[in-house]
C-alpha cells in the first residue's frame, strides 16, 4: 500500500497537564525553602530570592550594582579568592536583579554542593562591596552603557518604558553615566543591608539532589542569618505619556519600533484568556503579526508581542525592527492587524491551532526541573495555587472566540497606546 | 551516560534512536550535511537562505509550521559553516506528525517564487539587523576574510554581502535540493518517550520510500598555513576600541582540540581567568576580554576580541595580551587551575545534557562527526590533556605569524 502524504497523521490533543509535588520545608520562622526534585542528571539549582526589585531603590543603579557586586569580596575573601574556589568546584554563581526581586543563584552538580554552598552564603551575607572593586564595576558599567547606547533597541526600550510608566517610576529606572558616577560604597552597603541581609523571601532548590545535600542547606540558611520580609512596598502612580515618541538616528538603517500599553495583573481573571489572545496575536511563529509582517511581506526579521507580567502594573507590548524604508507599512499593517483582532472573531481553525500549540508548549515548559521551578517560583510570587498549570488545559478548552473578540476590546484598545520609534526620519 | 541505537534505511538515511521515558515529550533532529563552506563563493549565504525556504511549504504540505502547531509542537532550524540542522518538539505521542512532516521536506519542496521573494527579504532584514545595524556587528564580515584566504570560511554563514542573497534563484534553489537534502547526506535522531520499535517503524513508513540521490559534496581547498603576521584596521561609528586577534587551530577532531578549548577557558572564562584579573581589573587596559574557539569541523579559529578602555592604546592592549599569552608558552599550568578548567567542563556538559533536545543535537553532530560514541566519551577527551599538552598546544598556536589582528577603531 503505498502512503498518502496528503492527509496528516493523526494526533492527539494534550488533555492533561502534570506539575509535580515538591516539598514546602520550614528553614526557621517564616522562612521557606521549596524543594521540588526531578530530572535524571545529578545536578542541582538553588536560588535565594529576595525582596530587592527596582522598587526597593533609593537611587538609580543601587539595585543592579548591589546584585551584581555580590560576589566580589567578603571580609576573608577577595573577589579572586571567591571566584577561584567556586570555579574550582565547577558552580556558576549568578545573580538577576529583576524588576520585582532579586535572585542570587547557585548552579552546580549535586556531589559538590557541600563545597559551593559555604562559598555562595558567604558572599551573599558577607559582601563588603571593596572601594576597588567598585571603581573598576562602574568604569565597565559605563563603558557598556555608550555601547548599548548606540544600539536602537536599546533607546527604544528605554524611552518605552519611561513613557509607559513615567520618568520617576521604578520599572522605568535606567542608569545614565551621572547615575554610575554618584554611586558610592554606602550606596550599595544600604540597600545591601535592607533588601538583601533583611530581605529573603524564599529560598527554591530544584534538580535531583540527595537528602544530604537538602539538609544542609536548610542548616546553613538557617545560620546564615537573614532575616525575611515583612513589609510590603507601596506601589507608585504610574503616569503614561500616550501617542508617538520619535526619536531621530540620523545613521540608522532599520529602525527600532515598539508599541505597547499599561495591562493587567497576573493575578486578574482575564489574565490568561489575555495570555491566549496575546499567543494568537503576535506570541508564536504562527501568530498574525510574524505572519503578514514577516511571512507574508517579508518587511522584518522578526516582530511580536509580549504580555509582561510586573507586580505592580504589567504592561503589553509590539516590538520590532524594520527597514526605514518600509517603516510606516510596517506601522500601517500593526494596526490593521490591532484593529482586525478587536471586530472579528478569530476563525475556528486558527483558534484550534493556537491552544494545541499552546497545550502542547506548557508541555515542554513543564519538561525538566529547572523548567518547572520557573513555574514554581511563578507559583509562589503570585500566590498561585497548585493547580494553576494543569488547570490552563480546561481554561483553553472552554476558551471562545467570542471570549477573546471581548478579551481584544477590553486590552486591546489603541487608547493610552504609547509608540516608540528609534529610527531615520 | 546517554544510550542510543543507530540504523540505516535502504536509502541511506542514518537514524539514531535515544530513549528516555522520563519525559513527555519527543525531539526530532535531522541533520543535513551541507553547510555555508559548500557554498560558491560568488553566491554566499545560500544554506542559509535555503534553510528559511525549508518552511515555506513542500510538496504535500502547504504550511510546515501551522501543522506542527495543530499537533502541539514547535520547530526551528540553524545554519552553520558546516552543517543545516533542522529540531522539531512535540508531545510524544504526537510524534508522527514530525516523521510526516520532515520527510515531506525531505522529498519535495514546493518551489515557489513569492517564498523564496518573500525569504529573500526577510533574510536581508536579518542581515541588517545582525551585521549593520548594530556597533561592531560586521566585526565577522572583517575578521574572516583577513583569517581565511582560500578556505570557505572565510565568509560568515549569512553570506558576504546582501547582493548575493539577492541573486538567488529558483534554479538555484532546485538543484540545491536534489543535490544536498538527500536522504544519504542527512542524519535523523528521535529522541525522547518513544520505543525504538516504533521508531523503526515511523522512520520506514515516512521516510523509506525517498529516493537516494546522487549528492556531489562541493570540493574547496584547505587552508594553506599562513606564513606572516596579517593585520587591519577599521574606522567606524562606534563608541569604543575593540581588539580581535584570531590564530588559526585544528578542527574539530584534531588532537589539539581540546587543548585549545581548555586554554580558551583558562584565559577567559568566568572571574576567575587570568586575562579578566590581570588585563581587565589589575592592568584596567579592558572593560571586556573574550576568548572563544570557532568549533568549525575543518581547521578553525582561537579567538579573543576585547574592548579597550578609554585612553589605552591598540599598542598597550596588544602588547598585555602578548605577554600573557607568553606566560601559557613559557610555564606549566598548576595542576589546581586545569582541574577547575576540567570541572567546570564536567559542570557544562551535564547541564547541556539536561534537555532531551540538547542530547538529540548533540547525538547528530557527534555523528556527522564520524564518531557518535562522542557523546559520552568527550569529557576523557578533557580529562586527557596534561600541563604539558597545554604548553605544547599554546607554543605552536600562540605565535604571530599564525595570527590575525583587527583594530576596530572608534571613529572621533
Amino acid at each position: 500500500m503505498s502512503l498518502t502524504r496528503t492527509i496528516r497523521p493523526e494526533f492527539h490533543q494534550v488533555d492533561r497537564l502534570y506539575f509535580p509535588d515538591y516539598h514546602i520545608i520550614d528553614i526557621s520562622f517564616g522562612l521557606k525553602l521549596y524543594s521540588l526534585e526531578a530530572g535524571t542528571l545529578p545536578v542541582c539549582r538553588l536560588e535565594l530570592v529576595f525582596d530587592a526589585g527596582l522598587a526597593k531603590q533609593v537611587k538609580i543603579a543601587q539595585a543592579s550594582f548591589t546584585s551584581s557586586m555580590l560576589s566580589e569580596g567578603t571580609q576573608n575573601k577577595t573577589a579572586l579568592a571567591l571566584a577561584e574556589s567556586l570555579d574550582f568546584y565547577g558552580s556558576y554563581f549568578q545573580t538577576r536583579s529583576n524588576a520585582d526581586d532579586c535572585v542570587a543563584t547557585l548552579y552546580c552538580l549535586d556531589k559538590h554542593l557541600k563545597n559551593c554552598l559555604p562559598l555562595f552564603l558567604e558572599a551573599l551575607t558577607d559582601s563588603i562591596f571593596p572601594q576597588k572593586e567598585l571603581d573598576i564595576q562602574k568604569k565597565n558599567a559605563i563603558q557598556k552603557l555608550v555601547v548599548n547606547e548606540k544600539k536602537n533597541s536599546y533607546l527604544c526600550r528605554k524611552l518605552y518604558y519611561k513613557n509607559i510608566y513615567g520618568e520617576g517610576h521604578p520599572y522605568a529606572s535606567f542608569s545614565e553615566k551621572r547615575d554610575i558616577e554618584s554611586l558610592s560604597r554606602e550606596d550599595l552597603s544600604s540597600f545591601y543591608s535592607k533588601n538583601i541581609l533583611g530581605g529573603l523571601k524564599y529560598a527554591l532548590l530544584s534538580g535531583k539532589f540527595s537528602k544530604a545535600s537538602q539538609t544542609l542547606i536548610l542548616e546553613q540558611i538557617k545560620q546564615a542569618g537573614f532575616t525575611s520580609v515583612t513589609n510590603p512596598g507601596v506601589s507608585m502612580p504610574i503616569t503614561t505619556k500616550s501617542g508617538q515618541h520619535f526619536f531621530e538616528k540620523k545613521d540608522s538603517v532599520q529602525s527600532a519600533i515598539r508599541i505597547g500599553k499599561v495591562s493587567i495583573s497576573r493575578n486578574h481573571g482575564d489574565f490568561r484568556k489575555l495570555q491566549f489572545l496575546n499567543l494568537i496575536f503576535g506570541g508564536y511563529f504562527g501568530s498574525r503579526l510574524m505572519k503578514n509582517i514577516r511571512e507574508d511581506k517579508g518587511l522584518t526579521y522578526g516582530i511580536y508581542s509580549v504580555l509582561e507580567p510586573l507586580k505592580d502594573a504589567s504592561n503589553w507590548y509590539i516590538d520590532s525592527e524594520i527597514n526605514n524604508k518600509n517603516r510606516e507599512q510596517g506601522i500601517t499593517e500593526i494596526y490593521k492587524e490591532l484593529d482586525n483582532i478587536r471586530r472579528v472573531e478569530i476563525p475556528e481553525e486558527e483558534l484550534n491551532t493556537a491552544r494545541n500549540y499552546y497545550l502542547g508548549s506548557f508541555l515542554r515548559g513543564l519538561d525538566g526541573p529547572f523548567s518547572l521551578a520557573d513555574r514554581l517560583k511563578i507559583m509562589i510570587d503570585y500566590k498561585l495555587p497548585n493547580n494553576y498549570y494543569p488547570e490552563f488545559v480546561a481554561t483553553l478548552n472552554n476558551t471562545t472566540s467570542q471570549d477573546l473578540l471581548e478579551t481584544a476590546n477590553k486590552y486591546f484598545d489603541p487608547n493610552n497606546i504609547v509608540e516608540v520609534i528609534i529610527g531615520k526620519k | 551516560m546517554i544510550t542510543y541505537q543507530k540504523f540505516q534505511l535502504d536509502n541511506g538515511l542514518t537514524v539514531i534512536h535515544h530513549y528516555d521515558n522520563s519525559t513527555q515529550i519527543c525531539a526530532l533532529n535531522l541533520l543535513y550535511k551541507v553547510g555555508s563552506r559548500n557554498e560558491d563563493p560568488e553566491k554566499t549565504g545560500f544554506a542559509h537562505l535555503f534553510e528559511h525556504l525549508m518552511f515555506g511549504g513542500s510538496k504535500n504540505v502547504s504550511e510546515f509550521d501551522t501543522e506542527l502547531q495543530m499537533a502541539g509542537g514547535e520547530s526551528n532550524a540553524f545554519t552553520s559553516n558546516d552543517i543545516t540542522n533542522y529540531y522539531v518538539t512535540l508531545p510524544a505521542n504526537n510524534i508522527e506528525t514530525g516523521f510526516w512532516l520532515d520527510s515531506d521536506r525531505m522529498l519535495s519542496l514546493d518551489f515557489n517564487q513569492k517564498s523564496l521573494d518573500v525569504q529573500k527579504n526577510v533574510v536581508i532584514e536579518e542581515f541588517k539587523e545582525r551585521y549593520l545595524n548594530q556597533p561592531y556587528g560586521d566585526v565577522w564580515l572583517k575578521i574572516l576574510p583577513l583569517a581565511y584566504k582560500t578556505h570557505p570560511y572565510n565568509w560568515p554563514t549569512i553570506g558576504k554581502k546582501i547582493e548575493h542573497i539577492e541573486a538567488a534563484d529558483l534554479d538555484q534553489v532546485q538543484s540545491f535540493f536534489f543535490n544536498y537534502y538527500a536522504p544519504n547526506n542527512a542524519i535523523l535522531v528521535i529522541a525522547g518517550n518513544i520505543t525504538f520499535e516504533d521508531c523503526q517503524r515511523l522512520a520506514n513508513k515516512w521516510f523509506g520510500d525517498i529516493p537516494k540521490r546522487d549528492t556531489i559534496i562541493r570540493k574547496y581547498e584547505q587552508e594553506p598555513t599562513q606564513l606572516e603576521p596579517r593585520k587591519e584596521d577599521v574606522y567606524n561609528d562606534v563608541p569604543l576600541d575593540m581588539l580581535v586577534k584570531a590564530y588559526h587551530m585544528g578542527g574539530r577532531l584534531d588532537p589539539d582540540y581540546y587543548a585549545c578549548d581548555l586554554l580558551s577557558d583558562i584565559l577567559g572564562s568566568g572571574k576567575s581567568a587570568r586575562f579578566y584579573n590581570r588585563l581587565v581589573k589589575e592592568k584596567r587596559l579592558f572593560s571586556e576580554l573574550d576568548t572563544y574557539i570557532s568549533g568549525d569541523v575543518d581547521p578553525g579559529l582561537f579567538l579573543i576580541e576585547g574592548k579597550l578602555i578609554k585612553g589605552v592604546t591598540f599598542e598597550q592592549a596588544e602588547a598585555a595580551i602578548m605577554e600573557e599569552l607568553d606566560f601559557l608558552k613559557s610555564h606549566h599550568i598548576e595542576e589546581n587551575e586545569l582541574t577547575k578548567v576540567i570541572n567546570k567542563t564536567e559542570t557544562n556538559i551535564l547541564f547541556g545534557d539536561i534537555s532531551v533536545l540538547n542530547r538529540a543535537m548533540k547525538l547528530a553532530f557527534a555523528e556527522f562527526l564520524g564518531d557518535s560514541e562522542l557523546v559520552n566519551t568527550e569529557i576523557d577527551h578533557y580529562l586527557s590533556v596534561t600541563p604539558e599538552t597545554l604548553l605544547e598546544t599554546a607554543k605552536s598556536m600562540f605565535n604571530e605569524s599564525n595570527c590575525s589582528t583587527l583594530y576596530y577603531h572608534a571613529k572621533k
